[in-house]
């Protein structure tokens, strides 16, 4: 059986999450808190993925929305709102404010978007900090320490539960929205905006949707990152963090969930093992970011996929069982070895 | 009288947002993507004039040219090395190659001078010259000269010299170009080399006048230069120096009778705008989709 077989069994999921249960009782604390970082950041390198690896959309704001929502839910937490409600708060306002963000895409192309997105970005960081009464400016604040039901979540292994469920919950309907019209259609974009809206893709719909999907990833990423590190400074929100999610899609492979998860385990484990280097921190980073490009444009994901550890991301799952003479026609095929091993050729979206 | 203050120091300013423009529409003409690292240049002829400057102790004009030289050759290697291997790949690859360089180049600096802030000192011993009661820095009157000389060369350049015309032609159509014994190597190398004798010049330059240097400067001399390259339309030379010396001199106006903590901000508002409501901005020309 390859290993790859393993991730598509139907009980994957539910192994995963038990998986997720067990690893608590293995860790001691400062460990737990890597793990903690490692969730957050799958969170928020699905926002960046989404945007930029399905939707094609070159955005630098993915940074602003994970401080927004880092801000959002610790300002409202502090209000004595339910924990759950105020991380959703934080998700839905960075989506909306993504959603204003992503107006100007349904003009703007290419360059001109990332222009507009990262002074977009700045003026985020710019408001945290000067925004006295609510941010406490530059100093930045303590995030509360959440309370859930009744329980507070003191340590990190306490946080870790509240985090991996969010997470894994996130993590479970992103994979099924990409495998619905809306992945496709964020694809289609990706690929050809010509040939997508001569399909019947409303653009300006779709991109929207990208936009806001994206924001509350990276909002409710943010939000659990204020729960799991308790501070939140401005400055943590700025180009440097976004060029950390860029390299997360970038090292886990573009376009891919695997490859979120695959670079989020790495980059942010990364850094911890690398502690005496901190000073090379970013240009760790700009190097990993520019190696990936050039060496390894696929990514992690795409070097252990190619090595069927991974399984590949069909887009479209389902086609056998669903349309009897596409199945008749493929075995047919098969026999005289005209289609054999379709999707070892990598249909891959 | 406090507008015509305002309006030199303005333009001043406006003088190195505009070679920092210059710097990156040369390199969008050329091959059509955004240089990301190009603040980067700047810090790099900023801190080789400090350092042959303030701590070696030679002349100013010594520091100047030692810091467009560094530039230069920094462009010259990253465009050799870094971008002709992946020219042919999408835009976005391109750009986000830059991205990573900016953070390579910035943590590199850092490893020097860490995170602190380093003071230039003043390279015209006289003072002030006080003209009424606008205020004109020596130095900035040079930065301004340069950059309106610099701009008409690089104007002229591109409509008549051989290399301009190449330039041109390159950008519109690389494969056209290489058919009709362009040397599109060439085009791109000499491309980046000038762009980085630019910002390595603006760095040399303004570095007196910012009088403040910190190995982060980039990031902050990239978007006031991504505004005025914004502001005249992506592409245009013309565009890129008047672009920079409006939003030196709108900055200027916005902290002054708004408030002095928008000072820093205008130049992202400015770019937003423009983006959203006259994407071609001053001097550019339409973006055709073609199918």
């Amino acid at each position: 059986m390859r290993i790859s077989a393993f991730f598509e069994t139907r009980w994957f999921p539910a192994l995963f999450l038990l998986f997720l249960l067990v690893i608590p009782l293995t860790t001691n604390n400062y460990f737990q808190f890597v793990i903690n970082l490692v969730l957050c950041y799958v969170l928020i390198g699905f926002g960046q993925q989404l945007i930029l690896g399905y939707a094609g959309q070159f955005s630098f704001a993915n940074a602003a929305f994970m401080g927004i929502g880092a801000y959002t839910t610790s300002i409202i937490f502090t209000l004595n709102v339910p924990i759950l409600i105020a991380l959703m708060a934080g998700g839905l306002l960075a989506a909306l404010v993504a959603c204003l963000v992503g107006l100007p895409a349904l003009r703007l192309s290419r360059v001109y978007l990332a222009l507009a997105t990262i002074a977009f970005g700045e003026m985020t960081t710019w408001v945290l900090t000067h925004w006295n009464s609510v941010t406490k400016g530059g100093d930045g604040m303590y995030s509360p320490v959440p309370v859930f039901f009744g329980y507070s979540l003191d340590t990190d292994t306490e946080r870790y539960f509240l985090i991996a469920i969010v997470c894994f919950v996130m993590v479970m309907i992103a994979q099924r929205m990409l495998a619905s019209k809306f992945g496709r259609a964020f694809i289609a974009i990706r690929e050809n905006e010509m040939v997508a809206s001569c399909n019947g893709i409303n653009i300006p719909l779709y991109k929207t949707i990208a936009f806001a999907l994206s924001g509350f990833y990276a909002g409710v990423g943010g939000g659990l990152y204020a729960i799991a590190v308790n501070y939140i400074v401005p400055d943590n929100y700025d180009l440097f963090q976004l060029v950390i999610h860029f390299a997360l899609v970038m090292v886990g492979g573009l376009g891919s969930m695997y490859g979120v998860i695959v670079g989020a385990l790495v980059l942010t484990t990364l850094p911890e093992v690398l502690r005496e280097f901190q000073h090379y921190q970013e240009m760790t980073y700009g190097v990993l970011l520019i190696l990936f490009i050039v060496f390894i444009p696929r990514g992690l994901a795409g070097f252990l996929k190619d090595r069927r550890i991974l399984p590949r991301e069909i887009l479209v799952h389902g086609w056998k069982e669903e349309i009897p003479h596409v199945r008749e026609a493929a075995k047919t095929a098969a026999v005289f070895n005209v289609g054999a091993g379709a999707e070892d050729r990598g249909e891959e979206h | 009288m406090e507008f015509f203050i305002l309006l030199s120091a303005g333009l001043a300013n406006g003088g190195y947002y505009a070679l920092i423009a210059l710097g990156l529409v040369l390199i969008f003409k050329a091959q059509d993507m955004v240089q990301f690292g190009h603040g980067e240049v700047f810090m790099i002829g900023a801190f080789t004039a400090y350092t042959v400057f303030a701590v070696v102790g030679w002349p100013y004009l010594v520091a100047f040219f030692a810091a467009v030289l560094a530039a230069t050759v920094v462009g010259m290697i990253v465009e050799r090395w870094l971008i002709r291997p992946i020219a042919h790949m999408p835009h976005m690859t391109l750009v986000m190659v830059t991205v990573g360089l900016s953070f390579l180049l910035k943590g590199a600096a850092r490893i020097e001078w860490g995170k602190d802030i380093y003071t230039f000192p003043a390279v015209f011993k006289s003072g002030p010259i006080v003209i009424g009661e606008v205020v004109l820095m020596p130095q900035q009157l040079v930065l301004v000269a340069f950059t309106l000389t610099l701009s008409v060369v690089m104007y002229l350049m591109f409509k008549y010299t051989a290399l301009g015309k190449q330039m041109r032609a390159t950008s519109q159509n690389m494969t056209g170009a290489q058919l009709s014994g362009v040397n599109i190597g060439r085009v791109f190398s000499s491309t980046w080399a000038m762009s980085g004798a630019m910002g390595g010049a603006a760095g040399a330059l303004s570095a007196p006048v910012l009088s403040l240097l910190f190995p982060d400067i980039g990031t902050f001399i990239l978007l006031k230069g991504f505004a005025a390259a914004v502001l005249g339309g992506f592409g245009s030379v013309v565009g890129a120096v008047v672009g920079g010396f409006a939003v030196g001199v709108m900055e200027k106006f916005v902290g002054f009778y708004i408030a002095t903590a928008l000072e820093h901000i205008s130049a992202f508002v400015i770019i937003m705008l423009v983006l959203i409501f006259w994407p071609k901005g001053l001097f550019g020309k339409k973006d055709v989709t073609r199918v």
